[in-house]
This record gives C-alpha cells, structure tokens and sequence, in this order.
C-alpha cells in the first residue's frame, strides 16, 4: 500500500503544478461562480478589489482558511463540497485572487501568488517533499494555513471571535443535520449546476439562470422562493393570457370558497380571484372539482398524492408547506362552538 | 520495479482511485428548480438528452392557461405524448417553439439539456421529495444550516 500511496503521490505530484492553475480555474467555474460570479449572499465579487480587498488585507491564510473552513456570514466550507482536496480549493482561492492583484495590503497580496503552487503538493506528497528544494519564505507563510483553524487563528488577530467559534471542529458531527435540507447558498442554481440539466450539453449554457429572472421579484419561503401570485398583483411579470394577442386579459372571478375542515387547522378559504387570474375555468372544473359547494372530497393525504389542489400545489404552486396560504380562516373558540349547539339541541 | 506488471498495476490503482474521487465528488446532487419538468418518453431511446421544461421561465411569459387550456397539455408530466412530428406540425411546445414565437425545432440543444438517463419527473414536486427522502447532508452544509439558524 505503502507503493501504491508513493505512486498516487508521485502522480499527483507530477501533474499537480501546472494542472494547479487549471484545476483552480475549473472549480472556480464549476462551484464558486455561483455565488462569486454575481455576489451573491455577500460573496465577494469575482475580479472586485472593493469585495476582497478587506479579505487579502487580513491575510491570506484568513482568506484560505474561510475557503476551507467556511465563515458566518454564509460561505460553506469548500463551496459545500467537503470530497474536495484543500490544494484545489486553495487554487480556486488563487485564481480569484489573481483577478484582483495589487488589492488589499501588498504585503499580503505577495503571498498570495506564491504560496499555493508550492504549498499544495507539498502537503498531497510530504514524502516527496524532502527532494525538492524548499521555498523557505513561502513555505512559512503557507504554514499556519496547512494546519487546522486553531493554528490559523494565531495568524489572524483581526477574525471576530464568532468566527473561531464556529470554525473548530468539536461538536461539528454532533450538530450535523441539516434543518434546512437544502442550504440557501444551494438555491435557484445555474442550468449548469442544477444537477438534472447536461453541463456537457453547449445548450444549457445558453439557457437564462434563474437568478437573474427573479431579480426584483417579490419572496416567498417555498418552492422557487419566488411569490408569484404577488410578482403578478404588483405587475413585476406581465405574462400573457394568449399565445398571440397581447391585449387580451382574463375575466376574473372574485369567489371565495370556505371549506370547513376538520382538527383544529383554521379553515380553508380558497380564493378564486388569484386562481383566474394564471388559469382557465376548465382547468379545474369539472375533471378535477366538480363545481358544486360540497361535492369535492379532499384530504390533505390527496393533496400530497398529487390529486385536487396537488394537481398544481406541491408541484408548480406553492407547495403544502404553505399551510397558512390556504388554512387562513381562523374557527370560533372552541368554547363558544360548545356552546353554541347546546341551546339549539335544547 | 522489477516487475514490470506491478507498475502497472499501481498505475492502474491510482487511476482507480483518483476516478473514484472524481466520482464521489461528482454525484448529482439535483436541486434544479422547483417545477422544472423532465420529459424521458423517448429521448433516451432516439439517443437524444431528455428534455427539460422549466416552468419558472415559463410562467413569467404566458398565464398557466395559455399552455394547459389553449394548447391542451394535460397536468401530468409525460402524459401528453409529445414527439417531434407533433411540435414540428405546430401542436404543443410546437405552438410557439416555431421561430415566431420562441426559437424553432432546430435548436434541439436549447430543450433536450437534460442529463442522459435522467427519468420524466416533476423536479422537487412534494411527491418526489416524499418518495425519494433527501440523501445524507454533507457536514458543510449541516454546518451552514447551522449558522442559518443563528
């Protein structure tokens, strides 16, 4: 084994410096465009000295350590990749500090072309390591940042303590689930990173990035966090209601349809103003509701099944996450419902 | 190496391992957007890449309407039985995908992006998120919820 690991490093170590470089370049593409392309989340802007001059100033080994390890203010550590080595990471990290050289201290800049050529594949091949001539004031300033974040602090005096905090690894396993299932800096990715769209396809790179339709469009917390409804009310979109005719315009119908239900959930209002407004009366009626108050059976067991309102909600309306969306209307106490009944039976 | 084969044989480990790397870190971790649509009726087959219909994009140009009520698309994905002959003769996508209204049949890469293999489904639709429970959340982004929550 001990064979096998020489010659893996030997061939890492071969192909390692000027596939360095590309490697960066390839990662910065594939993982940290998606926010460092556009800022988004605070990121610091590809090729923005304003966005990373603070960072370099605070020294490189910060910065690498923030890459690696993540930061409280919204980056992952790795992107969210955690299966990648630290030497492409650090060349992602390189390759964004080559767009904004000359930003930040001089002094901490310099490092910062150096080191990471030198560092990386000295850290994959430390065997190796001893027949190369050392690059010794690169290799010192590589150091603290080859360590773990405890030795790195030392190094920046300037990182808020918060941040030291959330760094170390102990308790990270313990506290590991994820309660958001799918973390914000995942959201609305790129056709290319969306994970069903062919990133070898020269199609897709073609196709408008979400991001940069829901611009300006009103939030909401479910399904393209985009609220439709209200992008539509506030004439933020102005989709057609014909193919062609760009005046036509539809006939709105202003019913709402109380549905008594059972359990303590506040009652359910369905509004047919909002549904009129995108969809046409034979969508719904009479295939999916027959359009008789009382007529329909509907669970919310149906609804996940994708029947009734699942038919559009779960899948491209507001999913049932959204409870209030619909369970809106709140029921007499239930003292005053006791009540009620008991004079009339009487 | 006094053995020629064993040489190889490390080569070969290390190309192993090093694919098995890139494989790890390349496993689909799909989170494309809510409503998008993946149609595989036939384009595994044809040796085409599934298509895919983001509805997203969609609705910001046409009300629901236009599509489900105008042009007939059932509310199921895969259930309208789309195939070229039918969008070239102007039926479903074919209505506007015409060169008029939206670009035209021969931009096939434009549709058909999806990652070969990849089935008809409602991408992120409750059902599927029920049917296929959320894989195992890697420590980075356990890490990043957390300090969501904070």
């Amino acid at each position: 084994m001990k064979t096998h690991a020489a010659t893996l490093a030997a061939i890492l170590l071969a192909a390692a410096p000027p596939a360095l470089a590309q490697a960066g370049k390839d990662l910065y593409a594939k993982t940290c465009a998606v926010c460092h392309a556009t800022g988004i989340a605070g990121a610091p802007k590809y090729g923005s000295a304003a966005d990373w001059g603070p960072r370099i100033a605070a020294g490189l080994p910060k910065v690498y350590a923030n890459a690696l390890k993540g930061t409280a203010k919204g980056m992952p550590a790795k992107g969210g990749n955690p299966a990648l080595p630290d030497a492409d990471v650090k060349a992602a990290v390189d390759y964004m500090l080559a767009a904004v050289k000359g930003a930040g201290a001089p002094a901490a800049a310099a490092p910062a072309k150096e080191a990471p050529a030198k560092e990386a594949p000295a850290k994959e091949a430390p065997a190796k390591e001893a027949g190369r001539p050392p690059p010794p004031k690169a290799e010192a300033a590589a150091r603290p940042e080859a360590g773990t974040a405890a030795a790195s602090a030392p190094a920046a005096p300037a990182a808020p303590p918060v941040q030291l905090a959330l760094a170390a690894p102990a308790g990270a396993e313990a506290n590991s689930f994820n309660r958001l299932l799918k973390p914000a800096e995942k959201r609305n990715p790129a056709p290319a990173d969306d994970g069903i769209h062919d990133p070898a396809n020269d199609g897709t790179h073609a196709l408008m990035a979400p991001l940069s339709a829901y611009a300006g469009l009103p939030r909401s917390l479910a399904g393209n966090r985009i609220n439709w409804v209200e992008a539509l009310g506030q004439k933020k979109i102005d989709p057609r209601w014909d193919r062609t005719d760009l005046k036509a315009e539809p006939v709105i119908m202003d019913m709402n349809v109380v549905r008594e239900v059972k359990g303590s959930m506040p009652d359910v209002v369905y509004p047919h103003k909002q549904h009129t407004e995108w969809l046409d009366c034979s969508n719904c009626h009479p295939a999916i509701f027959v359009p008789q108050k009382g007529a329909n059976s509907i669970s919310m067991a149906s609804i996940l099944l994708g029947e009734k309102c699942g038919v559009c909600h779960g899948k491209v309306a507001f999913p049932v996450s959204e409870c209030r969306l619909c369970h809106s209307k709140k029921k007499e106490p239930a003292a005053a419902r006791a009540q009620a009944p008991a004079p009339a039976a009487k | 190496m006094r053995d020629p084969r064993a040489w190889l044989r490390r080569i070969a480990f290390a190309c192993l391992v090093a694919a098995a790397g890139l494989f790890v870190a390349d496993i689909p971790d799909a989170r494309a957007e809510y409503g998008d649509i993946v149609i595989n009726n036939y384009s595994d087959n044809a040796g085409m890449r599934p298509a895919i219909f983001p509805h997203w994009f969609h609705r910001i140009r046409f009300r629901c309407k236009v599509c489900h009520a105008d042009l007939g698309f059932k509310f199921q994905a895969g259930g309208n039985d789309i195939d070229m002959v039918k969008i070239i003769d102007g039926q479903f996508c074919g209505a506007c995908h015409n060169g008029d209204i939206a670009w035209s049949v021969e931009n096939c890469n434009l549709c058909h992006t999806g990652k070969p293999g990849t089935r008809t489904q409602v991408h992120e639709s409750t059902i599927q998120k029920l049917a296929q429970p959320a894989a195992p959340q890697p420590a980075a982004t356990a890490r990043k919820g957390r300090e969501a929550a904070k």
